[in-house]
C-alpha cells in the first residue's frame, strides 16, 4: 500500500518545500506533518517523502532513526515524555517515573496494549524551573506529583 | 535585581503581542538602525557592547558578525539558535514565550547590520508548543511591516522561517544546526572552513543564540556604554541567570554580568529550602564542571569561571543539596553524553558510551578506584580529541564530579 | 603552482600549496596513519587518527584537514601524538569484535598494523560491546559486517561523491550508528568493488573473495586493465605456490591502483570481473579441430603453420593468405605483426576482430571495450572486420583472438571460414571458432604479458607480467617471432622468396 498524505498535510508539506532554497532541508517540518497527521511515519512515508524531496530514501531513513522524535510505528494516542535530567532527578524525576511504569504497566519506549498512551523517558526539555516535569502530546506540565500524575493519566484514559 | 528600567523578559505572560511590545518601545532600536545609521555602525555598536554569545561559547557577537564577507555574491543567513538544551537551561523559552518580538527585532537588526535577507530560527522539537506563539508574532511584525520585504519602509527586507528541530541535543552546536537545517543528521563539520565563509547552504552564515539577539534591540537603542556599562568591561550587559535545584525560588533571573553565583542562589533565589544545605552546584548548564560550596563566590562571566575551572556557559545554574548520592548525578550526566553523542568522531562516539556502560555496571553491581581512574582516563581520551565542544562538555564535567567527589564514590561503589 | 616550504619531524620539506599536511609527509616518507581519509574523497575529520602536533597551536590539529602553510613546523612522532593515536585505537578496538583467525582483512588491516605500530597494551573494556548484525548483504555480493565497521563513513562518502548514487547511508547515532541501506534499494552501480579498496577493516568483503585465501599468500603486481580504452591501472593478486580450494584459480582478486592521469584512484567493477577473463574458459592445450591433441608438440604444429605459408607462392600471398588481429595485443606484439605480415609478407588481408563497444558510463568506462585501439592506429592498421566475400579466396586464414563470430550471425561468417582450406586459431579463450580451426594454439591473456598499450586518450602504458601464464600457454607475440623465425624472415624485412 502506497502511502498518500491527506490533501491538508499535503498543502502544508508543499509550502513548507517552498520555504527553502534547497528541498532537502525540508525534511524535518515534512516529516513533522506526517507524523502529526499519520501518528507515526509509516514505512511507505520513507520512500515517499524520499521522491518529493528529489533524495534517495535511505536519506529519510538516516533523519528517523538519528532524531529521537519521530515515531516509526504507530505509537499511544498520547505521549508522556517524563524528563530525567539533573534539576527534575534531583526533584524526584526516578519516582515519578517509576510510578507511571507501575501505573501503566509499562516502560519508557513502550505503548500501553490498549494504545491509549506512550511513555518516553527524555532528557532536559527546558522547564527545570518546573521539576519534575514532563510533556503531555508535547505540552508541559510541571510539577508534577504522584497525584498529578495520576489525574493526568485517568484524564488520558478518560479521553481514550 | 537590576535598577535601571529597561528589562530583558517582562515578568508575565502578557505583553509579549506587539502592541504591547511597542508600548515599551519596541521597534524602536530597529528603526534608528535601518533608517539612521550604516550597517558597520550598528556591528560596531555591538562589538562595543563586547555581548558575548549567550549560548554557551561566550564568543563575542559583534566580533561574530565582522566575520561575514562584506562582497558575498551568494545571500547569506542568519540562524537563530533556539536549540535550548543544554540540561538546567529554560532561559530562550521564557523569551520565545514572554518577548518573542525582543528576538525578532534583534534579528532584524543584525541582519541589516551584516547584510542577510533570509533568517532560520532553529526551534528544538521539544519546544513545539512554543511554535504557535512565535509563529503569531512574526505574522504580526509582517503585517506591521517590521518583517517582510521592505521593512519599515526601506530597501532592507527580512524573511524569518521557524526551523523545528527532532530531538538532538548536538544540533545546537553551530555547525551541526547548519547540517541539520539543510535536511542531513546534526553532525558537525570540520572547520576551517567556518561558517562566515561556508555555513548554510555553503554561503556566508551568522549564527546567534536567542539571548544574545534578544539584547540586541537594547544595545542599539541605549548603546554600546550602557549596556558594557550594565556588566563587566570585558562581558558587558545583563543576562538571564536561569536557577533550579535546590532553591527556594527556582526561575530566571536577569541579573548583571559579574553577579557573583552565591548572591544569586542565596539572595535572589532564595537559597536552599528549609533545613536543607548545598552540596554542589552546576554553574552553567550540566557541561560546566561542578563547584564546591567554597567555591561559590566566583563572579558568573565568562573569564572568572574559565579561570575557575568551569564555564558559564549557558548560565544555567543547578543547585544539588545535600545528601544527593553523587553517584547518582554521575549517571545521568555519562547517560546524557553517551545518548547525545552524534558519534561522529571516534574518541566521542566510544568514549562516552564506554564511560556511561562503566558507570552504569559500578551503580549496580558495585566496583573499585580502578573503575574511576578507568572512567578519568577515558575522559581525558576524549577532550582535545574531538571534532567539536561536545567533547568537552562530555569529558570536563564527568572528570569533575570524578575528582571533586571521589571519596564519596568510592565508598558508594565499594563491594 | 606555488610550493611551501614547512618543517615535518625537523626535516625541511617542500609541498605545493593546497596540499594538506598528511599528503605532504606521506611524499616525505613519513606516514600517519588514518582512516576516514581519502585522497578521492571529500575530508571527513571523525576518525581522530591523523592527530599532529602543529607548532603554535594548542590542541593536536588534524593533519587530514590542515592545509599546509609557509614555515609551519609539524611534529608527527611525540608523545603526545602517540598517546593520541593509542588512545583512539583502544577506543576502536574496544567495539571492535575480534574476529581476525575469520576475518578476510587480516593482513592488510589498519586495526591490525596500527595496533602493531602504537600497541600492544592490556585490553581495558570490561564492558559488552555493541553487538550487531554480522553479514548484511548490500548489493553486488557485497556483505557488510557491522561489528567490524569503525564509522569511518568512506563507503557512504565514496558512493554520495564518486558515484552519486548514494546507496549507503548512517543509521542511529552515537555508538548506535551504523551502515546500512534502504531495504530494497542496495548497492547497485558499477563502482561497488571499490568499497571493499577503501574499507579500512573487514567490514565490508567481497562474496568473491570471502574466505578463499589469505592475504599474505598474495602475490600483488601492477598491470594494466584490458577491458576498456581507458586502460586503468590495476593490481593483479595471485596465488603462487600454495595449494588452493577451486583448482584452476590462481587470480583472487584485482584490485584498483591509483594514476591520476589514468583512473585516479578507482577502477570499475567490470575490469574487477576481469580475473574471469584470466582464469576461466582457458584454452589450456594445442588442440586439432577443437579437441585435445596432447601428443602434438608446439614445435610441430608451429611448422604446420610456416609449411602452410610457404606453400602459398609468393605473388599469391596478398589475394590468398588473410590474418585476423585483435587490439588486446600489445604495442610491440603489433609491431611484430606489421611486420611479419604485411612488410616481410606483404599481405594485403590483415583484419581486426574486437570486442564490441557499449556505452561510456561518464567515469571510467569508455564506449571502446579494447585496451590498445589507440595502439593497433599507431601501428599503421586501420582497423576492421573482413567482409565475408573478402575471404572467398582466402586458402589460409591466421586468427588471432577468438572474437571474429562476435559481429557476425553464425551463418555468415562460418561457411565463409569453412571454406577456407587451412585455418589457424591463435586463442586465449575457448570459443565456437575452436572446431573451425585445424590447429588452436593456447594464447596468453594480457595480464600474463610485457608490452606497452595506448589508451584512448594517448597515454602510452607499459606494464610487466603480472602473472604467469599456464604452462604450454605463449604469448602472441612470441608466436609470431617463432614463425617469423621459421620462415627465415626478419620481420620487416621484405621477403625476398
Amino acid at each position: 500500500m502506497t502511502f498518500t498524505p491527506s490533501p491538508a498535510a499535503l498543502e502544508r508539506i508543499e509550502k513548507t518545500i517552498a520555504l527553502y532554497p534547497e528541498k532537502l532541508a525540508a525534511i524535518l517540518p515534512v516529516l513533522h506533518i506526517i507524523q502529526e497527521s499519520s501518528g507515526y511515519i509509516p514505512r511507505d512515508a520513507e520512500a515517499w517523502v524520499a521522491v518529493k524531496l528529489a533524495v534517495e530514501p535511505v536519506r529519510v531513513r538516516e533523519i528517523l532513526s538519528f532524531y529521537t522524535m519521530f515515531r516509526r510505528v504507530p505509537g499511544g494516542k498520547h505521549t508522556l515524555r517524563v524528563c530525567r535530567n539533573l534539576s527534575c532527578s534531583l526533584a524526584g524525576a526516578e519516582d515519578i517515573l517509576d510510578f507511571i511504569k507501575d501505573k501503566l504497566g509499562i516502560g519508557p519506549g513502550e505503548t500501553t496494549p490498549d494504545g491509549v498512551i506512550a511513555l518516553v523517558a527524555v532528557e532536559c526539555l527546558g522547564n527545570c524551573d518546573h521539576a519534575p516535569c514532563l510533556q503531555v502530546n508535547g505540552v508541559d506540565r510541571g510539577p508534577v506529583t504522584r497525584e498529578t500524575v495520576a489525574a493526568i493519566i485517568e484524564e488520558l484514559k478518560a479521553h481514550g | 535585581m537590576v535598577e535601571n528600567e529597561v528589562r530583558l523578559l517582562p515578568d508575565d505572560d502578557g505583553s509579549w503581542r506587539l502592541e504591547a511590545y511597542l508600548r515599551q518601545g519596541g521597534y524602536q532600536a530597529a528603526r534608528k538602525a535601518l533608517t539612521a545609521m550604516a550597517p558597520e555602525a550598528v556591528v560596531a555598536e555591538v562589538c562595543g557592547a563586547v555581548i558575548r554569545g549567550r549560548g554557551g561559547a561566550g564568543f563575542p557577537a559583534g566580533r561574530k558578525w565582522g566575520f561575514i564577507p562584506k562582497d558575498a555574491t551568494r545571500p547569506k543567513y542568519l540562524c537563530v539558535n533556539a536549540d535550548e538544551g543544554e540540561p538546567g537551561t529554560f532561559k530562550d523559552r521564557l523569551i520565545l514565550l514572554r518577548s518573542p518580538h525582543a528576538l525578532l527585532e534583534g534579528m532584524l537588526i543584525a541582519a541589516f547590520g551584516v547584510g542577510i535577507r533570509t533568517a532560520f530560527i532553529y526551534l528544538r522539537g521539544e519546544y513545539a508548543g512554543l511554535a504557535a506563539r512565535l509563529e503569531e508574532a512574526i505574522a504580526e511584525a509582517r503585517a506591521a511591516g517590521y518583517l517582510g520585504p521592505r521593512v519599515l519602509g526601506t530597501e532592507f527586507g527580512l524573511d524569518v522561517v521557524v526551523h523545528p528541530g527532532a530531538g538532538a541535543y548536538i544540533c545546537g552546536e553551530e555547525t551541526a544546526l547548519l547540517e541539520s537545517v539543510e535536511g542531513r543528521r546534526g553532525q558537525p563539520r570540520v572547520k576551517p572552513p567556518f561558517p562566515a565563509t561556508v555555513g548554510l547552504f555553503r554561503s556566508p552564515t551568522v549564527i546567534n543564540n536567542v539571548e544574545t539577539l534578544a539584547a540586541v534591540p537594547g544595545i542599539i537603542a541605549h548603546g554600546a556604554s550602557w549596556f558594557l556599562g550594565r556588566g563587566l568591561p570585558t562581558d558587558g550587559g545583563t543576562r538571564l541567570f536561569g536557577v533550579s535545584g535546590a532553591v527556594r525560588r527556582p526561575g530566571v533571573y536577569e541579573l548583571a554580568v559579574g553577579t557573583p553565583l552565591r548572591t544569586i542562589i542565596e539572595v535572589h533565589a532564595g537559597g536552599p529550602p528549609g533545613g536543607r544545605s548545598i552540596k554542589a552546584v552546576v554553574p552553567g548548564g550540566l557541561s560546566a564542571p561542578i563547584l564546591l560550596p567554597e567555591e561559590l563566590d566566583v563572579a558568573m562571566d565568562v573569564d572568572s569561571l574559565a579561570k575557575a575551572g568551569s564555564m558559564l556557559g549557558s548560565a544555567g545554574i543547578v543547585v544539588i543539596p545535600d545528601g544527593t548520592p553523587m553517584l547518582d548525578v554521575l549517571q545521568v550526566t555519562a547517560r546524557f553524553y553517551a545518548h547525545e553523542s552524534c558519534g561522529k568522531c571516534t574518541p566521542c562516539r566510544i568514549g562516552t558510551s564506554w564511560i556511561f556502560k562503566t558507570v552504569d555496571r559500578i551503580r549496580s553491581a558495585g566496583g573499585g578506584p580502578e573503575d574511576l581512574d578507568l572512567i578519568l582516563r577515558l575522559a581525558d581520551g576524549i577532550r582535545g580529541r574531538t571534532l567539536c565542544p561536545f567533547g568537552e562538555g562530555a569529558a570536563l564535567p564527568i572528570r569533575a564530579l570524578v575528582t571533586k567527589f571521589r571519596d564519596e564514590l568510592e565508598q558508594a561503589v565499594a563491594r | 603552482m606555488k610550493r611551501i616550504g614547512l618543517t615535518i619531524d625537523g626535516s625541511k620539506v617542500e609541498a605545493f600549496e593546497g596540499t594538506n599536511v598528511l599528503r605532504a609527509a606521506e611524499q616525505a616518507g613519513i606516514a600517519i596513519p588514518h582512516f576516514c581519509y581519502h585522497p578521492g574523497l571529500e575530508v571527513e575529520g571523525s576518525c581522530r587518527m591523523c592527530l599532529v602536533e602543529i607548532e603554535g597551536l594548542p590542541k593536536l590539529e588534524l593533519s587530514c584537514s590542515t592545509v599546509v602553510r609557509e614555515g609551519m613546523v609539524v611534529r608527527t612522532a611525540t608523545e603526545r601524538v602517540r598517546q593520541a593515536r593509542r588512545d583512539v585505537l583502544e577506543f576502536l578496538l574496544a567495539e571492535h569484535p575480534l574476529d581476525c583467525p575469520i576475518c578476510d582483512k587480516a593482513g592488510e588491516c589498519r586495526l591490525q598494523d596500527y595496533y602493531d605500530r602504537y600497541g600492544p597494551y592490556a585490553a581495558r573494556m570490561l564492558e559488552a560491546r555493541e553487538r550487531r548484525e554480522k553479514k548484511a548483504p548490500i548489493g553486488r555480493s557485497l556483505i557488510l559486517d557491522r561489528e567490524r565497521c569503525v564509522l569511518c563513513t568512506r563507503c557512504v562518502r565514496f558512493l554520495r561523491q564518486v558515484t552519486k548514487t548514494g546507496e549507503l547511508g548512517v543509521f542511529e547515532r552515537g555508538v548506535r550508528s551504523e551502515v546500512g541501506i534502504f531495504d530494497g534499494a542496495p548497492v547497485d552501480n558499477a563502482y561497488s568493488g571499490n568499497l571493499v579498496d577503501i574499507c579500512p577493516v573487514g567490514a565490508i568483503t567481497a562474496g568473491d573473495f570471502r574466505f578463499k585465501t589469505r592475504a599474505w599468500f598474495l602475490e600483488r603486481k601492477p598491470s594494466v586493465c584490458p577491458h576498456c580504452g581507458r586502460g586503468c591501472a590495476i593490481t593483479v593478486e595471485s596465488i603462487k605456490g600454495y595449494p588452493m580450494a577451486n583448482g584452476t584459480r590462481r587470480v583472487f582478486r584485482i584490485t584498483a591502483r591509483e594514476n591520476t592521469a589514468v583512473n585516479g584512484f578507482w577502477i570499475c567493477d567490470l575490469g574487477r570481473d576481469g580475473r574471469h577473463d584470466i582464469d576461466d574458459g582457458r584454452v589450456t592445450g594445442l588442440m586439432k579441430k577443437g579437441l585435445p591433441a596432447p601428443g602434438l608438440s608446439w614445435t610441430k604444429a608451429l611448422a604446420e603453420v610456416a609449411a602452410a605459408v610457404r606453400a602459398v607462392p609468393g605473388p599469391g600471398r596478398a589475394a590468398e593468405i588473410a590474418v585476423v588481429l585483435n587490439s588486446r595485443m600489445t604495442c610491440e606484439e603489433l609491431a611484430l605483426a606489421k611486420g611479419l605480415f604485411v612488410a616481410s609478407l606483404g599481405l594485403s588481408k590483415v583484419f581486426f576482430a574486437d570486442r564490441k563497444p557499449g556505452d561510456a558510463d561518464g567515469l571510467l568506462l569508455t564506449a571502446d571495450r579494447v585496451p590498445n585501439g589507440r595502439g593497433a592506429l599507431a601501428a599503421g592498421f586501420a582497423p576492421r572486420l573482413p567482409a565475408p566475400g573478402e575471404l572467398t579466396s582466402v586458402r589460409l586464414l591466421l586468427m588471432f583472438g577468438s572474437q571474429l563470430t562476435e559481429d557476425f550471425a553464425g551463418e555468415t561468417i562460418v561457411p565463409a571460414l569453412a571454406a577456407i582450406p587451412s585455418r589457424f586459431l591463435f586463442a586465449a579463450h575457448s570459443g565456437p571458432l575452436d572446431r573451425l580451426a585445424d590447429t588452436v594454439f593456447p594464447v596468453a591473456v594480457p595480464a600474463e604479458k610485457s608490452g606497452a598499450y595506448i589508451n584512448f586518450e594517448g597515454i602510452r602504458q607499459a606494464f610487466c607480467r603480472a602473472v604467469e601464464p599456464p604452462p604450454g600457454v605463449v604469448p602472441e607475440g612470441d608466436i609470431i617471432a617463432f614463425l617469423a623465425h621459421s620462415l627465415g624472415l626478419n620481420p620487416g624485412d621484405p621477403d625476398a622468396c
